[in-house]
Order: C-alpha cells, then sequence, then structure tokens
C-alpha cells in the first residue's frame, strides 16, 4: 500500500473518530490541529486505525507517536 | 532527613562541592553514593527497600525486553509490576491497618494510641519510586526503551536522591538522558544561583506560607464540633492554599538542587487554580502522576479487549456518538480511583481525591454538547466568565479536599453538615485562636500574594505550553534583580518562616518540618 493511499484510508478514519467530514491530514498533523483529539479520543483513534489497516501497534507506539507522520510510518512497518 | 531542612542543605552543598570537583567521569558515581546515603539517612528500611526495587527493576526490565518469546516476557512483566504495585497497596493498605490498630488499642483500654498493634516499618518515597521502577519495566516490554544492562544506572534512575521522596516522577527514557548530558555539564555560577532562588523559594512556600496556613486548617478540621458554619469553608480555603504551598515548596527544592547537578526533572505544577474546569486542573496539578497513570494505566485498559469489546457493545446499543463514551467512562472511573486509592489507602483519599473528581469530568463531559451552545449566548469569551470559571474549579477542587484532609469519610461528612450548625462565632477572637494573629494574618496575605504574583507570570493559557521561568525574567532582568529575589525570599524565610516567628537565630537552625 503506497503512503497516498494510506492517507486516503486514515482520512476516512479520522473524518469518522472525530465526526467531520472535512478533516484532511498530513505528515505534520498532531492532536492540538484536529479538535477533539485529546488523551482519551486518542485510544479510539488508534483502536480504529488498527481495524481499518488489519494491525496492532505496541503501547509503546501508542504512547510514543510525535505526528500523523509518524503513525502512517508505523502503519507501513507493520503492513511491510 | 526533610528536604526543607538545614541538614538536607548541607548534604547537598556537599553533593555538590564533591560533584564539580571529582573528575566528570565519576560524577555518577557521587550522585549514586549521594542517592544512597540519602535513602540510608531516611531510615534502614528505606535503603533497603529501595535496593530491593531496583533489583526487582533491573531484572524485571531485563526479562521483560526482547529475545525472548512473548509468552515469557508477559510472564515477566506481569510477575515484576504485580509485586511492585502488591508492595504498594500493602503501603497503603498500612494506613488502614494503622488506623484500624489505634482503634484497637483504644478499645483493648491502650492509653498510648501509638501504633503498638502492628509494628511495620513503612519506606519513605514508596509511592513515587515503585510506579516509577513500573514504568521501566512496562518501557521495556512495550520496547519503548532497550533494557539497560548497567545495574548502576537502574539504581541511580530508581533512587536519585532529589526526587526520592515526593517525584516528580520521571520515565528512563528522559532521565537516562539527563544523567548522560549531565556528565558535560560544566560548573558554572549561573546555574548555582538558579537552582539556589528555586530553592529559597520552596522554603518560602513551605515555612512561610503553608505551615502558616495550616494553623487555621488544623484548628478547623480538628474542632468542627465548635468551628462550625462558615469556618468550615474558611478551614478548607487554608487547606487548599497549605497543600498547594507545601507540595510545590517541595518540587521547587527538588527541582532546584536537581537543576544546580545539571539534572532537569519535569514541572509538577503549573499554575493549577487558574484552570478553566476540573480536567484542566489536573493537567497542571501533579502533572507527573496524571501522565504516568494516563500512560501506564488509562491507555492500556482502554486499549484492551474487554474494553474494546465493550466499546463495540455500547455503539451498537446507544449509538456511535454515545456509545464510544461508554468504555471512556469505565476506563475513567479506574483511573480516578487509583489516583485516590495512590494518594492513600483510605476511603477519604478514594473519594476525595479520586471518584469525586471523576463524578465532575464526567459530567463536563456529558453537558459538554449543552456547554457548547450556551457559552456564545453569555458571554464565554469576556473575562468575568473566565474568572468565573477559575473560581468554579477552585470551588470544586476545595469540596474535594473536605475528605482529603478528614481523618475518616464520616469526618469529612460531619464537616459538611458542621457547615449547617451553630458553633463559636466567627469573630477576630475565635479566629485567631488558632493562632493566626494579624501579623500572621498579613504575613500569609503578603505570601500568598507573592505566590499569586509568580504563578501569574507564569500562566500560559493553554496547559500544554511550557510555563514561563520566573527565574529566566528575573535574570534576564540583571543580577542584581535576581540577588535581589533570593535574599526576600532568604531574608523572609529566616523571619517569618514558621520556626522563625519572633526572629530567634537560635530557634531557625533547629528547624525541621
Amino acid at each position: 500500500m503506497t503512503r497516498e493511499e494510506i492517507y486516503g484510508k486514515l482520512n476516512e478514519v479520522f473524518q469518522d473518530v472525530f465526526d467531520d467530514e472535512d478533516i484532511t491530514v498530513n505528515d505534520a498533523t498532531v492532536a492540538s490541529d484536529v479538535e477533539g483529539w485529546d488523551s482519551l479520543e486518542h485510544i479510539n483513534l488508534i483502536v480504529a486505525v488498527e481495524r481499518c489497516f488489519g494491525i496492532k501497534f505496541t503501547m509503546g507506539e501508542t504512547t510514543g507517536l510525535k505526528n500523523v507522520g509518524e503513525m502512517v510510518d508505523k502503519i507501513i512497518a507493520h503492513l511491510s | 532527613m526533610s528536604l526543607v531542612s538545614s541538614l538536607f542543605l548541607v548534604f547537598v552543598a556537599a553533593v555538590i562541592l564533591l560533584y564539580y570537583v571529582v573528575p566528570k567521569n565519576f560524577r555518577f558515581w557521587v550522585i549514586v553514593a549521594a542517592s544512597l546515603a540519602f535513602a540510608g539517612f531516611l531510615g534502614f528500611y528505606t535503603l533497603v527497600f529501595v535496593l530491593i526495587s531496583a533489583v526487582l527493576c533491573y531484572a524485571g526490565g531485563l526479562l521483560a525486553g526482547p529475545g525472548k518469546s512473548n509468552g515469557a516476557r508477559n510472564a515477566a512483566t506481569a510477575i515484576t509490576v504485580i509485586i511492585n504495585i502488591a508492595l504498594l497497596c500493602a503501603v497503603k493498605y498500612y494506613n488502614v491497618l494503622k488506623f484500624a490498630s489505634e482503634r484497637f488499642n483504644l478499645l483493648f483500654g491502650a492509653t498510648d494510641t501509638a501504633n503498638t498493634f502492628f509494628l511495620f516499618a513503612v519506606p519513605v518515597g514508596m509511592s513515587f519510586y515503585v510506579l516509577q521502577t513500573t514504568g521501566y519495566i512496562l518501557d521495556c516490554r512495550w520496547e519503548k526503551i532497550a533494557p539497560e544492562k548497567n545495574f548502576f544506572k537502574v539504581l541511580l534512575f530508581s533512587t536519585y536522591f532529589p526526587q526520592l521522596m515526593s517525584g516528580p516522577m520521571n520515565t528512563y527514557a528522559a532521565l537516562s538522558a539527563e544523567f548522560e548530558k549531565a556528565k558535560e555539564v560544566k560548573f558554572s555560577l549561573a546555574r548555582i544561583e538558579d537552582g539556589a532562588v528555586r530553592i529559597a523559594y520552596g522554603f518560602f512556600k513551605k515555612l512561610v506560607i503553608a505551615d502558616r496556613a495550616a494553623m487555621v486548617v488544623n484548628m478547623v478540621y480538628g474542632d468542627h464540633v465548635n468551628f462550625t458554619g462558615f469556618y468550615v469553608p474558611l478551614g478548607v480555603f487554608f487547606f487548599a492554599i497549605q497543600l498547594y504551598c507545601d507540595f510545590s515548596g517541595c518540587m521547587e527544592v527538588v527541582i532546584g538542587v536537581s537543576h544546580m547537578l545539571g539534572i532537569e526533572l519535569p514541572e509538577n505544577f503549573n499554575c493549577p487554580f487558574f484552570s478553566k474546569n476540573v480536567k484542566e486542573y489536573w493537567r497542571r496539578w501533579h502533572i507527573t502522576l496524571g501522565a504516568w497513570l494516563r500512560d501506564y494505566l488509562m491507555y492500556p485498559v482502554l486499549k484492551s479487549e474487554p474494553l474494546i469489546k465493550l466499546g463495540d457493545w455500547s455503539k451498537a446499543k446507544f449509538g456511535k456518538k454515545n456509545g464510544k463514551k461508554v468504555p471512556t467512562y469505565v476506563a475513567l472511573f479506574i483511573l480516578w480511583f487509583a489516583v485516590g486509592y495512590w494518594h492513600g489507602g483510605l476511603w477519604n483519599y478514594v473519594i476525595g481525591s479520586g471518584i469525586l473528581h471523576f463524578i465532575y469530568i464526567v459530567l463536563g463531559m456529558v453537558f459538554e454538547p449543552l456547554f457548547k451552545k450556551i457559552r456564545p449566548k453569555i458571554g464565554a469569551d469576556k473575562l468575568y466568565f473566565r474568572i468565573f470559571q477559575s473560581v468554579r474549579t477552585f470551588i470544586l477542587m476545595l469540596t474535594g479536599f473536605v475528605f482529603f484532609r478528614s481523618a475518616t469519610v464520616m469526618d469529612a461528612v460531619d464537616m459538611y453538615a458542621a457547615i449547617f450548625r451553630r458553633g463559636a462565632v466567627l469573630n477576630w477572637a475565635n479566629f485567631s485562636s488558632s493562632g493566626m494573629d494579624l501579623k500572621n494574618l498579613i504575613v500569609l496575605i503578603a505570601g500568598v500574594l507573592v505566590v499569586l504574583l509568580v504563578d501569574a507570570y507564569k500562566y500560559q493559557p493553554s496547559e500544554d505550553d511550557k510555563p514561563r521561568m520566573f527565574i529566566e525574567m528575573l535574570r534576564r532582568k540583571g543580577i542584581v534583580v535576581l540577588w535581589a529575589a533570593f535574599m526576600f525570599l532568604l531574608v523572609s524565610t529566616l523571619i517569618f518562616g514558621l520556626y522563625g516567628m519572633g526572629y530567634n537565630a537560635g530557634s531557625f537552625i533547629y528547624a525541621t518540618i
């Protein structure tokens, strides 16, 4: 799966979790850029991403992601 | 050895002198030795316990780390974490046993209510280093870090003396990076000055404000048969001042000492009483505990299979928007129960700093959609509303402090009942019987104003932003201003500190808390 394809799916996940169809994310997107992305919603997002891509993030990855770009890197690593 | 004592200052001065005199490669061993010596000063059992805890942490990290089967790693993680948490629970439960034994002794006619039934030495600071070492083991299992092979590095991580007794809690990745960085730190007078100002500010907060506020607190909480009505909220208000200045004062000393060694520790307080709501308050009060519980308790609980299944069920039952909140509420309950239990094994802690806050936060979440609609209509962007939010949050905190400071839940309930009872008349004679005469009250108000001004300077509207550092501002104004601030804090503590009242140099020398 290419990075672009991952972003296509990831945008849908973000729009669904945060209930906002206008959300589009990129490598630099961080929690403060998305309304409602707090420590509680973070886990809902992680679980939704895991289900979408059929992967499982470790707890270290779950708590250590700095931006969406890192999340995509981890998704690619898990899929390969 | 108290952190707010002359003995501790002498100890710190000796450590700093040795630290900067020895070759850089030996600095590590100086702080290892200092940390073990400090644990020894706290008591034989504390020293033994920190050593056992460090061995457990070291072994747990190695066994939980990569290179073995997942089953073996999970088993090693579970065993070492359970031992750690069980020991912590045992010590927390000790409070319950102690309380029960005192009642037991009284029941059988003992005149001394000291703990004679259960003789059990409680290691000092355990609540902090047990969580920190547990975090290390979990980090190794989750592969956030590689297990440390050098035992002494783990020993130092778990026993580092400034933070041993009261935190702030830290991760291995952050603290070990600071230890590495410190090897290259050069001695600088500016570093010592900055640390000294923080330490002086800590002593000021503790000795001038916290222990003075305690006079009224002890009077009201100790006798709410007599001190009723308005005395109760007054006593709780003074307790809020006491607790904040006591704990944050302690952190000033800890962070200041560590800064002198070139080892930066995380801030634990960020202007908590300016918070807009309870959720924000807990991101500004005892920050490192909140972060620890979020990363090592709430996230794993929320990400566990049973909670994910509960989320699926509740979404199907209550719809996507409301249903996804159900597992969040369950995880928040577990989190806040743990926060309350961590503060002490008794129910007054579980309620006062746990369950009550859980209720406030959940209510805030439930009514958030309604608040969102109302806010634009009532001018929520105006200053008066912002002040209202902080005052409301502060009052909500006070409701928890009633439980937190009371001996039992029933005692706290009686405190609430006392608000509506008739007792001592609210007048100056009765109020000052606590020891809070006019001079003490003026000193207390002046001290609180200093803390308020410093916090107002530090305050950033977003709790995620680093607070502005007061000492950096003083330094920018010039060395004379920095030294003037230091002298102000030092002299006011010497003159107005609890043991310096009436200014008697003799009594100050023996000042220990």
